[in-house]
């Protein structure tokens, strides 16, 4: 299993051929080097005799087999080995062993034995020409020291082949399992998490190499997954939650007037309280799959240059009267002609919630301020402020979760989701929201991207 | 009036049939595109209302076709997708009114009713006059009985859309989108501190009130004072 899994991967693979690549170029290296010194020593021993022959001749011609004689006699080392014969062929002088009777080259084996007398004992080249008396005179060389060379480079050649085959072998095993043991470590994090451990992450050595940048993708992939999980639990427990309350209160109006309802009117009662129930359930069911909407990003698509001094001053316009009725005061300082990309829609409704929140959750005599300008980098600032009571510094953070309501707010009308579909909306512009202290109150800030286009400032409050 | 319905849900197709035909209309019930389409080129009917996710033909496809063959009969769209680009969509495949799943029954039928009558569209009106009231589109003026009435933009365009829906039942959803174009439903009550502004300036003091409550539905602007 072991031995299949390597031989199979990748890293094996790559091992392989690259041992491939280096055997062939030591087998090509080799018969290289093995044909250029075979050539090299068999020119030189052809130039010897060559020479040697353009020395003799002459002399033969002169004093015949006199000359050959004194020759070998000067031939200490006994380098070459002689033979003149007759223009028929026949022995005249010099070795009778080396009967060679064709002019030219020749290359051949001495008989065991013939040879003894001199130090040739195995392949001999020689040369043989027709001097201008006729007679044929050869010049001998023993090459087989030659042959000794090019043994000891073969059996050199062939140990360097082996031992590259064992090293080419052994490096591409333990590369494999090297890769082998990273991408199981990968695989069993995997396994981990596909059996239920969602908070196993993929270890690094340390190197930074490929496969720490890899894991560190994947880490940070899964750690993606994991809050977009967590998310969805606790959006399913806040649903779980929150919709059980007025389900239950549903329930129980409907019971309640089917023993003891008595008169149409009671009944009729009943009915628009249930209906009223059902209307809010409908509500936060339409927040929530719009905050899912927002949230998935889809809507940018559609972006348009939107009026923001436009859509603040609708807004404001909307809400003045129910606000005075409220015993609460809307202020607006909205500069003119302020225009981002957007989505005018969704906008409407972030300052519409912002503005609901402000005098929905404030007591009697709150003065609410929308305001809307830009700021010196050119991006546009937009504010709803008020001097109510304000958010906790430990809770601002939470009231942008959906369902998060403080502890103040659980008797007002409303379900939660306000600024989670405020926060959402931002952050489909992407845009910032943060929360601040107005000392007394809140301030609830929204910096959208850099303002596309300004045009002349008409005064507006 | 005659009304065809196209809804594949059949409990939705039931309940908007008796819900219908309890005001007096008479409704043909459509449960599939290709039925609505065929009952829409065959019959003449007034209002047409078409559910958007349908079997085999969808909504928009029934309504291009329905306008393709030159019938101009209103279109209402029901639909439980109530994005921008989704009405946009409806809007441009030739519905004339939008409707999100679910929806008050009332709401509903002030939306048939406001379509049924609506005028032509190449009538075009300077000065809308109702009862002893007159309103001068161009100048942006309003009289009633003579007397002058200051009215804020916002109060003026909610008169003119009250005006032109005269003796028609007018929904807080209706009045929301079309004064304000707002497409979602405010916690507070905004509209109905702004009809009573415009009622204190355009009823009080006169002896006939314009505008009147519909209860669980909405408004209606009485033409017969």
């Amino acid at each position: 299993m072991r031995l299949r899994s390597i031989t199979m991967g990748t890293g094996f693979r790559l091992a392989a051929v690259a041992a491939t690549i280096v055997l062939v170029s030591i087998l090509i290296l080799g018969f290289g080097i093995y044909s250029t010194v075979k050539g090299a020593l068999e020119g030189q021993v052809r130039g010897g005799i060559e020479r040697d022959m353009a020395d003799l001749a002459p002399l033969v011609e002169q004093a015949g087999a006199a000359a050959l004689q004194t020759r070998s006699t000067q031939d200490l080392q006994r380098r070459f080995a002689y033979r003149l014969a007759s223009p028929e062929g026949n022995y005249l002088s010099g070795e009778r062993w080396l009967d060679i009777r064709k002019p030219g080259w020749t290359e051949f084996e001495t008989a065991d034995g013939v040879a003894r007398e001199v130090p040739f004992d195995g392949d001999v080249l020689v040369l043989t020409e027709r001097l201008r008396s006729g007679l044929l005179l050869s010049v001998a060389s023993d090459i087989t020291w030659i042959d000794g060379v090019e043994d000891s480079l073969l059996t050199q050649f062939t140990w360097a082949l082996l031992i590259g085959i064992v090293l080419a072998l052994g490096a591409g095993a333990l590369i494999a399992q090297a890769l082998l043991r990273r991408v199981d470590a990968v695989a069993r994090t995997a396994n981990a998490i596909i059996a239920g451990d969602l908070s196993r992450r993929i270890a690094l050595t340390g190197s930074g190499d490929d496969f720490d940048r890899l894991a560190i993708t994947l880490n940070a992939m899964l750690d993606r997954i994991a809050g977009l999980m967590e998310n969805l639990r606790q959006v399913s427990n806040d649903i779980a939650h929150d919709l059980r309350t007025p389900l239950a209160r549903l329930r129980q109006g409907l019971e309640d007037a089917r023993a003891r309802a008595r008169t149409t009117d009671s009944y009729q009662e009943a009915v628009d309280r249930a209906i009223g129930e059902a209307d809010g359930l409908l509500q936060t069911f339409s927040a929530l799959l719009r905050i899912a909407q927002i949230e998935a990003g889809a809507r940018r698509a559609a972006f348009r240059p939107v009026d923001l001094s436009d859509a603040l001053q609708t807004v404001v316009e909307a809400y003045e009267p129910a606000a005075e009725d409220s015993g609460r005061r809307l202020i607006a300082t909205i500069t003119a002609g302020i225009v981002v990309p957007g989505d005018r829609e969704l906008v409407v409704q972030l300052i519409a919630n912002l503005v609901e929140n402000a005098l929905c959750h404030t007591p009697v005599g709150t003065d609410v301020a929308v305001s809307l300008s830009t700021d010196p980098d050119g991006s546009a600032i937009a504010a709803v402020t008020d001097n109510g009571p304000g958010i906790p510094a430990s809770e601002r953070e939470a009231v942008l979760r959906r369902f998060y309501r403080l502890e103040r707010s659980r008797t007002t009308p409303g379900n939660g989701l306000g600024l989670s579909l405020a926060a959402a909306v931002v952050d489909l512009h992407r845009g910032a929201l943060s929360l601040h202290d107005n000392q007394p109150g809140l301030k609830v800030e929204i910096r959208f991207g850099p303002v596309s286009h300004v045009h002349s400032a008409r005064g507006c409050s | 009036m005659k009304i065809l319905v196209i809804e594949d849900d059949n409990e939705t197709g039931a309940y908007l049939r008796r819900g219908l035909e309890e005001h007096g209309h008479v409704v043909d019930l459509a449960a599939n595109g290709r039925d609505g389409l065929f009952l829409a080129a065959a019959e003449a009917y007034d209002v047409m209302i078409v559910d958007r996710m349908l079997p085999g033909l969808d909504g928009l496809g029934v309504v291009k076709t329905v306008r393709g063959a030159g019938v101009r009969t209103p279109v209402l769209f029901l639909t439980t997708l109530g994005g921008v680009g989704d009405r946009v969509e409806g809007l441009e495949a030739g519905g004339d009114d939008y409707l999100v799943k679910p929806f008050a029954f009332a709401e509903l039928l002030a939306r048939v009713n406001a379509l049924a009558r609506r005028p032509p569209m190449a009538q075009i009106e300077t000065v809308l006059k109702i009862a002893d009231l007159e309103m001068d589109l161009i100048g942006r003026k309003v009289r009633r009985a003579g007397r002058e009435i200051d009215l804020q933009p916002r109060e003026f365009r909610l008169l003119e859309y009250l005006i032109r829906n005269a003796d028609r039942v007018v929904t807080r959803t209706m009045l929301l989108e079309n004064v304000w174009e707002f497409h979602f439903d405010p916690k507070t009550n905004i509209v109905e501190t702004h009809v009573s502004r415009l009622r204190s300036k355009v009823d009080k003091g006169f002896e006939a009130e314009l505008i009147e409550t519909v209860r669980g539905s909405g408004y209606r602007l009485r033409a017969a004072a």
